[in-house]
């Protein structure tokens, strides 16, 4: 029988990515992520691997770079600030069609910000974050049990699709403690790394670059980026969904957000309030669809995170005007309560759907 | 030059680095801070990279610092500093501002050794009037000790403990006095808190000096170095009198040793005193110490050899 272990979300991450190949990890410190090298710096080198704790960022992520072009699973994390000066090699990692996993233990900002956990970076991480036509694949985990699963995942993920993919983490999820089940790593068949510069004898020479100068050059090798992330919004979708069937009121939100309105739209439930919470665990792919299929005139929808409002505005993209969707956010790495959000669900709640509607009873009255 | 100023003249100054910050008991950066504030007798700007030092003298609407200051983030003290004193040379022509007025940047080893060695090498070569000060606690201590390229050989860290495998750091530590002299500024020095009169003299030195200047302080940090609270003065000095850490001075090229202890001291004086270097003092370990004592000893000959280039 699988037994469950005690972790803190950080050391899970680490662990997951040991017992998912990842035999390259480089980083640098940055608070709430320090116990991953910490975790790593003495665990890689038990599994034959290589732990660097680089100079800065920049480094650490360009070691990434190298480690993967050789062929090796390589792993970087940081936190915010540090992840933003990752971004350059990040796109250029999309570029060269590079596998690597990149986890950002989001904290605070803009700025230095603060060191508590936060969502501000959904638009650096979907959106791209460095220059260029270019996307990652972004997990948005919500337990550490999730934070191992897809840890595992993230590693096949990234050489599936030959793609930089994004853990994104907070600092609550990252430094909380909780039991899960260390489910087994169970390689999936996956094509030879025929691309990986490990060495031409006998074989002919292998070049791995992001620079295209010919003409029409580079608007090719776009359109071969822009097919692999259409694939990736067929078949990496995937998404949460807790009452949604008789739901009136469809709360959206994702990583610890989510975590935390799932406490508020069980205790409404119980109320009989007719909620449910819908949780993108995909960030990109967006489940764009998914949502689309549970829009509808007297559906509202209310994403919470915590930020200032921005995976609302793909929740928007996807109900295309169907529903109302409304925010509810705590920027500056503020943590949101189940209560605050109990409260915003009640007023959502007794609020009448329609704005022009609700103007005109209001002129009845 | 800068005339010298006594204890009793230091002592009736105002202290520009107010109590209340946030440092831990028994840290060495507010002692380091403190006295580099006193020695000048400038209006002064100081810029601080991010670390234990930026995060604890400026909490939420508080600052220890009485003078006007800088932090913008952690790798780029040195060149965040360089636009503030370019601003002020421009206002200065432009006859807006009259005050003189020097530039002091604070970083910790990890924003000057690592993370800020470029701005700080573009700093000093484009040569800007400042004085870039590295307090060095020979670890990322505000993040949780993790290594960076001054932690000495064989330390015990976060991200390169020590164990039955691998007895702590096993690279030799970066020598950043060296390759800032190596920028060929007019002055580069070495100081400890230990010998408050020697670092007084060399900030006041180098205040009067127009162009880039460096200095290194040992710092020490009882929670990375696993020492007593009440041993911050106590293990500059000994790293000072094992010549750890030399103090010495190189003004336009000239090396002048400007503190020699009396009686050297073994290494292991200063080693014996710190929880991070407890595993080398094991049998197996000890081999270690001797090559401690050798790389330390071969520096301190060529430090020596190289004043006496110099000697008339």
């Amino acid at each position: 029988m699988k037994k469950k272990i005690l972790m803190r979300g950080n050391e899970a991450i680490a662990e997951a990515a040991i017992q998912a190949g990842c035999r390259f990890y480089a980083g640098y410190p940055i608070t709430p992520q320090n116990e991953i090298p910490e975790y790593l710096s003495w665990r890689m080198p038990e599994v034959e691997g290589t732990f660097i704790q680089a100079e800065s960022e920049l480094a650490a992520i360009n070691m990434v770079y190298g480690a993967s072009a050789a062929g090796s699973r390589a792993m970087t994390s940081s936190s915010s600030p540090g992840i933003s000066l990752k971004q350059e090699t990040i796109s250029f990692l999309a570029a060269a069609e590079l596998p690597a996993v990149i986890v950002n233990m989001q904290r605070g900002g803009p700025g230095l910000g603060n060191i508590s956990g936060s969502q501000a970076d959904y638009f650096q991480a979907v959106k791209g974050g460095g220059h260029g036509d270019y996307k990652t694949l972004v997990y948005a985990p919500y337990s550490v049990q999730e934070l191992w699963d897809l840890t595992l995942r993230s590693f096949d993920k990234a050489d599936e699709y030959r793609n930089p993919v994004l853990i994104l983490g907070d600092g609550i999820i990252g430094q909380m403690m909780e039991p899960f089940y260390p489910n087994p790593y169970r390689k999936p068949d996956l094509p030879e790394k025929d691309w990986a510069l490990d060495g031409c004898k006998g074989r002919a020479p292998r070049v791995i670059k992001s620079l295209y100068m010919g003409d029409g050059e580079l608007e090719m090798r776009n359109i071969v980026l822009q097919t692999k992330y259409a694939e990736m919004k067929k078949r990496e979708v995937m998404a949460d969904r807790y009452y949604l069937d008789d739901a009136e009121i469809v709360v959206v939100a994702f990583g610890i957000a989510a975590r935390i309105a799932l406490s508020s739209v069980l205790r409404l439930r119980r109320e009989g309030l007719k909620v449910g919470l819908f949780r993108p665990v995909t960030l990109f792919p967006f489940p764009a669809q998914e949502l689309f299929a549970i829009a509808g005139e007297h559906i509202r929808f209310l994403t919470i995170e915590m930020n200032a409002g921005q995976m609302v505005e793909d929740v928007r993209l996807s109900v295309n005007g169907k529903s109302q969707v409304l925010f509810h956010g705590r920027p500056g790495g503020s943590l949101l309560t189940p209560e605050e959000v109990e409260e915003k669900i009640r007023q959502v709640c007794c609020s009448h759907p329609h704005p022009v509607r609700a103007a005109l009873n209001r002129w009845d009255a | 030059m800068a005339k010298a100023v006594t204890l009793k003249e230091l002592s009736k100054k105002e202290l520009l680095f107010a109590p209340g910050h946030r440092l831990c008991a028994g840290c060495g950066a507010p002692i380091v801070v403190k006295m580099v504030l006193l020695a000048s007798d400038y209006h002064l700007v100081a810029a601080n990279a991010t670390g234990c030092l930026e995060v604890s003298s400026c909490i939420s609407d508080y600052t220890a610092w009485k003078i006007p200051w800088i932090h913008n983030a952690f790798e780029n003290a040195a060149a965040t500093l360089s636009g503030v004193e370019t601003m002020y040379r421009s206002l200065k022509k432009q006859g807006k501002i009259d005050k003189e007025i020097k530039f002091i940047a604070f970083g910790g080893d990890g924003g000057t050794y690592d993370i800020g060695f470029q701005s700080l090498s573009g700093a000093m070569e484009r040569g800007h009037d400042m004085l870039y000060i590295c307090y060095d606690n020979g670890a990322y201590m505000n993040t949780g000790i993790q290594r960076s390229s001054a932690t000495p050989f064989g330390a015990d860290t976060t991200t390169r403990p020590a164990g039955s495998v691998v007895p702590g750091k096993t690279e030799q530590r970066k020598n950043l006095t060296k390759i800032m002299a190596a920028h060929n500024i007019p002055y580069v020095a070495q100081a400890s808190p230990s010998h408050w009169a020697d670092l007084v003299r060399k900030v006041r030195k180098a205040l009067e000096i127009t162009g880039p200047k460096f200095m290194n302080i040992v710092t020490p940090c009882n929670r990375g170095w696993r020492s007593r609270t009440d041993d911050a003065i106590t293990l500059s000095r000994l790293a000072v009198d094992t010549c750890y850490w030399p103090l010495y001075e190189i003004e336009n090229g000239v090396t002048k040793i400007t503190f020699r202890p009396r009686e050297k001291k073994p290494i292991a004086d200063f080693l014996k005193t710190q929880g991070r270097f407890k595993h080398l003092f094991k049998p197996e370990n000890e081999v270690l110490i001797g090559k401690i004592q050798e790389s330390i000893d071969r520096e301190w000959e060529k430090l020596q050899k190289e004043e006496a280039c110099f000697a008339s």
